[in-house]
């Protein structure tokens, strides 16, 4: 494949030339309460050809018939010379690599049989279902082992093996017209070794779906917030993660005032970045498809925004370095600017500090989703517990945190000293690529004060 | 290829059906007002679904090798449960438009023109504006032991314009499109840049939200946040799983006489239209809810089994993966019609003091989807004040149970248009709960 590979690349008559060939295998079991949904191995293959001639666009053509890997490097070429372009594209130097990148496959997922694959889950979907008050539940294994190559006209060549595993569970439970459910997801670029032991965590979200049933709704209003270390994670993804990444700004005077490096967006205790590199995690690999080395990136030091997410276009674009964002979903997609592994760092103290001087407020635990649309956010927690007297006290359900973002970093007062990394399932969307795996990870934080939505007062 | 795979099927089990796809997809990509990329890509796959001792296994693939997919489904049916499917057998299937030449035909410089002219109408000073055409032709064939097979050719092309406006802290983010199996006509055209030019007008003007239980106008795009828990619930999956609120009032009377909703495959020009669907089963148009009550709910080959009943020809299936139930055309209100005034608010703002026009939600499809209960700030929402919109209002949130809210509705608006695979016009709702923060 590497052969056929660089004699494209030989044979390409573009200035500039990136082709990308996947064949991934996988595999996924999936229950829908006691049945056995399916459980399939499917096999995906194709390849990625982006090329630029000087003075035009990009040309890009993706195909599954490997076949045709010469014959679709000149059709990129056609496409690239069908846009004319006054400001030629320019893409930010990254010294050549020729690696064999083979990350620890744990377990190789393709020497166990799909029985045992079944086996597994069908003992996580019963500890969900055996939780009273469940009444419907959903569970998804899915691993996957892509062997990838890469190579530009730069002189940059990898072979890598790439494996992923995710598992989650969706218990549901109702009492006559009340439905309440509880997520459990789990995502590691890691293999069958580190799927095992995870029963207490799928049962954990079904007792919790039960005994929302009888949880109150939230009443709405402002309060002192505590975000649990899943919660603040996703928040600093969606709410955060999404405007450091430069194509949002490298076209747009005005994004980028308001981006300005030097900016303060919050107080000195918020540290914020984003580590491709970190071991082990669902974002980690160690080149991203463009083949920029990845790494640990600050975007928010002290307060003060320091950073953004590049690719190498977007780099050059604006004087900056690449920091191995440029990531594609598969061979069909072109890599766009997207985060890896997205992190508030460690501050001081426990959760309980966090909380001891909060007379009444709302400690919100887990993550149902989030949105962002640019300066808004809403995100919907699993659940939350009302806070009293410095106490954690009742759970309470339909916990929406809404706001605007640069009011809302500025209120984070105080961050805890007990980080911890998601590792959760599902992906990141961006422009039509969905899932791309990443992840994030947090301490407990504490929002000084934020609306809690729920039950909108009339 | 299709006969093959049936022939390899029989060959190995006791029944099953295959569906091959070819694709070749266009893009043509304008960043910041000027083209910047064009992108083809060609993908060939195959998905297919075997019983073998009364167990259903599948099995997909984008590599050509039908014995390797063959054996892999298998494999999968050994560990698959028993289930009854009956696939369908030869019929006449209805005719229905799916394929446009001038689509198909269209040269890279046609598509890059419609770019072109919509970057010039949509220009505005110190405003980003993104547009993308999406052109696809693709081939379908789906056959089954049981009998049925088709083939069919299909086009689609989509048009989508964004605007994006910063002031300061203040974003301002628009968008709009097109989706035909044809090329847009002009008027097509003009729709999307009256859409978005009207609302950037009124946007520029900021003003307080109201609050309290009031009258919204929900535009075919705000729309989604209402119909969400409707399209949960209306899933022959969710009902056979207990877990639909409709599940058990097939019959009864649940929303507003005014209400209808309809699954309908058979309307021309649209993408999502097609003579069967992905497991053979003839096509047909199907009402859900007729005049505010509860008629069907949407079914595959598997769940119908499993629900003893019949497939409502809404079985649909990618490359990887088993089918599954998934709406086609979703028509609210009595039929389709003439495109309507894109005017904001489709004529329903008159005779509202003080109120609201939403246009979109930030969130939806978080949370509890399924019970009805909904509560979302506002990512693009106009005050309504004697009659009249008088600005843009940034921090509200909105609330309410649509299973309530649907029971009484105020009326229907007179924008009736097409928003990807809905065709809806705008709907006033009485007494949905607004916030301000």
């Amino acid at each position: 494949m590497k052969d056929r590979l660089t004699d494209a690349l030989r044979a390409s008559r573009a200035d500039f030339t990136e082709i990308r060939i996947e064949r991934t295998w996988s595999s996924s079991v999936s229950f829908r309460g006691k049945r056995l949904e399916s459980a399939t191995a499917s096999e995906d293959q194709g390849g990625f050809v982006r090329v630029a001639d000087r003075g035009y666009g990009w040309g890009i053509a993706a195909f599954t018939s490997l076949d045709e890997l010469p014959a679709m490097v000149r059709r990129a070429r056609e496409l690239s010379r069908a846009v004319r372009l006054d400001e030629p594209i320019r893409l930010a130097d990254v010294a050549p690599s020729q690696a064999e990148a083979i990350l620890d496959l744990d377990g190789d997922v393709r020497g166990v049989p799909l029985a045992e694959k079944r086996r597994l889950l069908e003992g996580y979907n019963g500890a969900m279902l055996a939780v009273p008050g469940v009444v419907d539940t959903q569970a998804v294994y899915r691993d996957e082992v892509t062997e990838y190559w890469f190579g530009n006209s730069e002189g940059t060549l990898l072979h890598e093996l790439r494996p992923e595993i995710t598992l989650s569970g969706q218990a549901i439970a109702r009492r006559d017209g009340t439905i309440e459910k509880g997520l459990e997801s789990i995502g590691l670029r890691r293999g069958w070794n580190s799927a095992q032991q995870h029963a207490a965590g799928f049962r954990e979200v079904a007792e919790r779906a039960a005994a929302l049933l009888d949880a109150p709704t939230v009443t709405g209003g402002t309060y002192p917030v505590v975000l649990d270390n899943e919660l603040a994670g996703v928040f600093i993804h969606e709410a955060f993660g999404h405007l450091s990444e430069a194509d949002f700004v490298y076209e747009n005077a005005q994004a980028r005032e308001m981006m300005t490096l030097g900016r303060r967006f919050g107080r000195a205790a918020l540290n914020v970045g984003d580590n491709g590199a970190a071991a082990g995690l669902r974002g980690t690999l160690p080149f991203d498809d463009e083949g920029t080395p990845t790494q640990d990136t600050s975007l928010i030091k002290n307060g003060v925004l320091v950073g953004r997410l590049h690719s190498r276009e977007t780099a050059a674009a604006l004087g900056e370095r690449p920091t191995g964002n440029a990531r594609a979903m598969s061979f069909r997609h072109a890599p766009i600017v997207r985060m890896t592994n997205t992190y508030i760092a460690n501050g001081q103290g426990s959760v309980a500090d966090l909380m001891k001087d909060i007379k009444l407020g709302v400690y919100a635990c887990g993550a149902f989703g989030g949105q962002t649309l640019l300066e808004n956010f809403s995100f919907t927690a699993a659940y939350g517990r009302m806070i009293r007297d410095g106490q954690p006290a009742e759970l309470v359900k339909d916990v929406v945190l809404a706001g605007n973002l640069f009011q809302t970093l500025d209120r984070i007062e105080r961050i805890a000293g007990d980080f911890r990394w998601n590792q959760m399932g599902g992906g990141c969307g961006k422009s039509g690529q969905f899932p791309l795996p990443v992840t994030e990870g947090a301490p407990h934080v504490r929002i000084e004060a934020a609306l809690v939505g729920g039950d909108v007062p009339a | 290829m299709i006969e093959r795979l049936v022939a390899a099927i029989r060959s190995r089990a006791e029944g099953g059906d295959a569906i091959w796809r070819q694709s070749e997809h266009t893009t043509v990509g304008f960043e910041s007002g000027r083209l910047k990329a064009c992108g083809v890509t060609e993908e060939t796959g195959i998905n297919l679904r075997v019983v073998r001792g009364g167990k259903v296994g599948v099995a997909g693939t984008t590599a050509a090798d039908v014995e390797d997919l063959l054996s892999r489904a298998l494999a999968s049916a050994e560990l698959g449960e028993s289930v009854d499917i009956v696939f369908p057998g030869a019929s006449a299937l209805p005719e229905v438009s799916t394929y446009a030449p001038g689509a198909a035909d269209a040269s890279l410089e046609r598509l890059t023109a419609i770019g072109a002219e919509l970057v010039a109408r949509l220009a505005r000073p110190g405003c980003q504006i993104n547009v993308s055409i999406e052109r696809e032709i693709g081939t379908t064939q789906v056959a089954g032991t049981g009998g049925a097979e088709a083939s069919y050719r299909t086009t689609g092309l989509g048009v989508s314009v964004d605007l994006a406006r910063f002031a300061g802290d203040d974003v301002l983010f628009l968008s709009d499109q097109y989706l035909g199996t044809d090329l847009p006509s002009a008027g097509d055209l003009d729709a999307l840049v009256r859409t978005i030019g009207d609302r950037y007008d009124r946007a520029l003007t900021v003003v307080a939200p109201p609050e309290g239980a009031l009258p919204v106008v929900f535009t075919p795009q705000g729309l989604s946040a209402i119909l969400l828990p409707l399209r949960q619930a209306l899933s022959g999956k969710a009902v056979l799983q207990g877990i639909s609120p409709l599940g058990s009032k097939l019959g009864e009377t649940v929303f507003d006489a005014t209400l209808s909703l309809t699954d309908d495959p058979l309307l021309p020009g649209r993408p999502a239209s097609r003579p069967v669907d992905d497991e053979g089963t003839a096509s047909r148009r199907l009402p859900l809810v007729e005049r505010g009550v509860v008629r069907a709910f949407v079914y595959d080959l598997e769940t119908a089994a499993r629900a003893g009943t019949k497939s409502t020809g809404n079985g649909s299936r990618g490359t990887f993966g088993k089918p599954v139930v998934e709406y086609t055309n979703m028509v609210v209100g009595d039929g389709v019609s003439d495109v309507g005034s894109s005017v904001l608010g489709g004529g329903l703002v008159a005779d509202v003091r003080d109120g609201l026009v939403i246009d979109e939600l930030i969130g939806v499809g978080q949370g509890n989807v399924i019970g009805g209960a909904f509560s979302h700030p506002v990512a693009l929402a106009f005050r309504i004040e004697r009659g009249e919109i008088t600005g843009r209002v940034k921090d509200a949130a909105v609330a309410g149970n649509v299973y309530d809210l649907l029971k009484r509705i105020g009326s229907f608006g007179t924008d009736g248009r097409w928003l990807g695979t809905r065709w809806s016009s705008s709907v006033l709702l009485e007494g949905v709960s607004v916030a301000r923060r």
